[in-house]
């Protein structure tokens, strides 16, 4: 399962087939509220950005599919390289958390950590997100998601954008390995929604705000 | 006649100072609406600034200055790096 494991992620990679989700860093000094309601389960993260490359805040995922499991860490998004072209930005980003899980009364300690690499211009978008998950005898798993998708038309800064993505994720713990989302994403100005309905039968409902 | 003119001048040279500058900056990485928050919300916070608009198609900010100010070229510079973007040409027009 680890090489197999391994093998998807490097073809991930390779293949250029990237991910991508909602910038975990905002302007300095701005707040974010994260929200995302998929099939593995409800998240919620707020973050502060207190240095143009660093942002702290807290993380909160109660996963699904019988487990059950809740996770609460403080996390901390890291800008670890961006690429300012003319017409187009890459970032790499790495989030991690330490904190504490809780299944059915029993607490870990609990670490994850993510990379987020993205490539975006005015018209398309990519991005590629492993993730790893740590968290004693109640979790320990690896998990990879990749968004690509395109704007139908090209909005200006106060118009409402629109897009249309494909979201690939591969659980190799769940008894869905992997699962292919079609997703509408909208934003205007500081506002950010994306909603989608799985391959497993999920509705996906993911939020942003920025302040 | 000589002290008409010396203070036309002195007024022609003061009236400089205050009007309000009108700065247009591209921005590398602008990219979304996101993006341009960012940039926006930072000029915003500097007390020169009266005015900022953002344009995606054009990766375009336009800065007007309050009456009397001016925005150096490295304050801008600063301001564009500080909000994670990387600043391009810079017109100005009084």
């Amino acid at each position: 399962m680890k090489t197999k494991t391994f093998l998807t992620l490097l073809f991930a990679i390779f293949t250029g087939v990237f991910a991508g989700e909602a910038k975990p860093l905002s302007y300095v000094g701005g707040t974010m509220v994260m929200q995302e309601n998929d099939e593995t389960g409800h998240t919620i993260a707020l973050d502060y950005t207190f240095r143009p490359t660093e942002a702290f805040g807290i993380y909160i995922k109660q996963e699904e599919s019988g487990k059950d499991i809740l996770m609460l860490t403080p996390e901390i998004n890291t800008l670890l390289k961006r690429w300012n072209l003319p017409d187009g930005q890459g970032n790499i980003f790495n989030m991690s958390g330490a904190g504490v899980a809780n299944y059915r009364g029993n607490n870990q300690p609990c670490l994850w950590t993510a990379f987020l690499a993205d490539y975006e211009t005015r018209r398309w978008f990519f991005s590629y997100e492993p993730r790893l998950v740590y968290a004693g005898d109640i979790e320990s798993s690896f998990w990879q998601r990749a968004y690509a998708g395109f704007a139908p038309y090209l909005a200006n800064y106060d118009d409402l954008n629109t897009w249309l993505l494909i979201r690939l994720d591969h659980h190799p713990a769940k008894n869905d390995h992997f699962v292919v989302t079609p997703v509408l994403r909208f934003f205007y100005k500081t506002i950010w929604v994306e909603v989608g309905y799985s391959s497993n039968n999920h509705v996906m409902v993911n939020w942003t705000v920025q302040f | 006649m000589r002290h008409i003119l010396l203070t036309l001048v002195i007024l022609i040279g003061l009236s400089g100072s205050v009007f309000a500058e009108t700065i247009h900056t591209t921005v590398n990485g602008m990219v979304c609406a996101f993006c341009a928050t960012g940039i926006e919300k930072t000029f915003r916070k500097q007390p020169e600034v009266a005015t900022v608009k953002v344009d995606l198609h054009t990766k375009l900010v336009t800065i007007t200055t309050k009456s009397g100010k001016t925005l150096s070229d490295e304050k801008i510079k600063e301001v564009v790096t500080y909000s994670g973007y990387t600043m391009g040409k810079i017109v100005r027009a009084k």
